[in-house]
């Protein structure tokens, strides 16, 4: 990496727009956070930056006098500080703040509400692939229901009434459930605080939904999960990360069938997720492209290109990696590999 | 059961004709047979286009099988394949589309290879048995 191209930044102030900028910029490989300061022992982009490892302090001067320090973000909203720092600050660091500290913390904010908004786009144009497998799912259960019913309309034997009920009942659960799975996909994603999200159970949902959207006919399912792992992140947000890898891995593989491997392991304190296809692969060239919006191998009108683009962004804000091992014909894996939300962990259980 | 005179009889049940129920899910082909069974009709399963194209080859169904009825999304051969080797191999023998996606085209695709009725699930017993009635008197035909 090119000196020139490297960034070292002190944050001034943990509110809300410290944390976000720490957020934020922590996602970039080219810029150091050399820390963060904040009077108040309890505001909450410290806790944060203790979690992501950046150094936090109360020590202002200290701070700005790090050395090759490049830029001070000041997001304190305080006069004051902004006179001490044009007054102390070393030469070589530029300095951002009053309303251009301000005009950033909205550009955040409005940039961070437009990556809901994509995916919330994304989910959306995605429910017409569901319409085949919600369709699928709901009228056989009613055709069940429909002729046991007629037939019960002159049943004699009550014995067989009797199973029949039954057999009635199962199918409207079995329908209900199919509204369930899908009315918590394709909401929102609720802007909870991250939480430790075990990963085994949101895999398992992701499959159930993602029965839907792709035809898992002629696939061989494999699971190697490791007990109790969990990442740290928003549950919604995980769950469409999964839905999506594994729909796309099941339509790799559609018409052929194949193998979908799903897997889990912690190790080293983080944990990956691979989900692996046996399918016609990803050519080496199109790879670099794949995470970039609206990029897409699908027909028009089949696909949004948002998919992994998507995909990318959530795995980043958990503080996560995405990589992807691809061979034409013999299929791809996607491997996420996030910090362990539980640190005490840090490999299998004994 | 006036509507169905033209039934002879095997083991003393009526029959009114030999149908093959495909679907990959086990409760519709029981409620199917069991809706058909009343009219008097013989039913045949299979879960896939694969068992399907098994059972109208083999022994006296080549000959006695009378109607199809398929579902289209299944593993293996799916219902748009096994629809396919039915029209080429068995052309004589009326296909009927049952399925649980009401798709216009589609439908429209399947009718032009020459499929005698597209019925979306849940179809009420009678309508079923009209079109599988139907199909009877097509297969009369192409026997005459």
């Amino acid at each position: 990496m090119e000196s020139s191209d490297y960034t070292k930044v002190a944050i001034l102030g943990a509110g809300r727009g410290g944390r976000a900028l720490l957020d934020l910029l922590h996602q970039i490989p080219s810029i150091e956070i050399v820390g963060i300061a904040d009077r108040d022992p309890d505001a909450p982009g410290l806790a944060r930056a203790r979690e992501l490892q950046v150094p936090v302090t109360t020590n202002v001067p200290g701070l700005i006098s790090n050395h090759g320090l490049s830029l001070i973000m000041d997001v304190t909203g305080d006069p004051e500080m902004e006179t001490y720092l044009y007054t102390h600050k070393p030469p070589t660091a530029d300095i951002l703040s009053g309303s251009a500290s301000r005009l950033l913390w909205k550009l955040i904010q409005h940039e961070s509400k437009l990556e809901a908004e994509l995916l919330q786009a994304e989910k959306l144009a995605g429910i017409g692939s569901f319409a085949a497998g919600i369709a699928h799912d709901i009228n056989n259960p009613l055709q069940l229901i429909l002729g046991l019913a007629e037939n019960l309309t002159e049943e004699r034997d009550l014995v067989a009434v009797h199973e029949q009920a039954r057999d009635i009942i199962q199918a409207v659960k079995r329908t209900s459930a199919i509204c369930r799975d899908l009315t918590g996909y394709s909401r929102r994603a609720s802007p909870h605080e991250d939480v430790p999200v075990a990963v085994n159970g949101k895999l398992d949902e992701a499959l159930k939904i993602a029965r839907y959207a792709s035809n898992f006919h002629d696939i061989e399912m494999i699971k190697h999960y490791q007990p109790g792992v969990s990442v740290k992140g928003n549950p919604d947000e995980l769950l469409h990360v999964l839905v999506n890898l594994i729909t796309n891995a099941v339509h790799a593989m559609e018409h052929v069938g194949g193998t979908l491997t799903l897997e889990t392991k912690l190790c080293e304190g983080q944990v990956d997720v691979r989900i692996s296809d046996t399918g016609c692969g990803i050519s080496p060239d199109k790879i670099p492209e794949i995470f970039e919006p609206f990029f897409t191998t699908k027909a028009p009108g089949k696909g949004t290109g948002l998919g992994l683009y998507n995909v990318k962004t959530i795995v980043n804000k958990m503080h996560g990696v995405i990589a992807v091992d691809s061979q034409i014909d013999k299929g791809t894996t996607f491997t996420l590999t996030f910090p362990n939300a539980e640190p005490d962990r840090q490999g299998p259980l004994p | 059961m006036s509507e169905f005179k033209s039934g002879f009889f095997i083991g003393g049940e009526a029959c009114n004709g030999r149908v093959l129920v495909v679907d990959d899910e086990p409760d519709i082909r029981k409620v199917v047979k069991m809706t058909l069974q009343k009219a008097g009709y013989e039913v045949l399963e299979a879960e896939n286009g694969e068992k399907a194209i098994e059972v109208i080859n083999s022994g006296e169904n080549r000959l006695l099988l009378d109607v199809v009825i398929c579902d289209i999304r299944m593993p293996k051969i799916n219902g748009a394949e096994a629809i396919a080797y039915f029209r080429s191999n068995y052309p004589h023998v009326p296909l009927i589309v049952l399925t649980g996606f009401p798709d216009t085209d589609m439908a429209t695709s399947f009718l032009r290879q020459g499929v005698v009725d597209y019925l979306v699930k849940p179809v009420e017993g009678e309508k079923l048995r009209s079109a599988v009635a139907r199909a009877m008197e097509q297969r009369e035909l192409a026997r005459l």
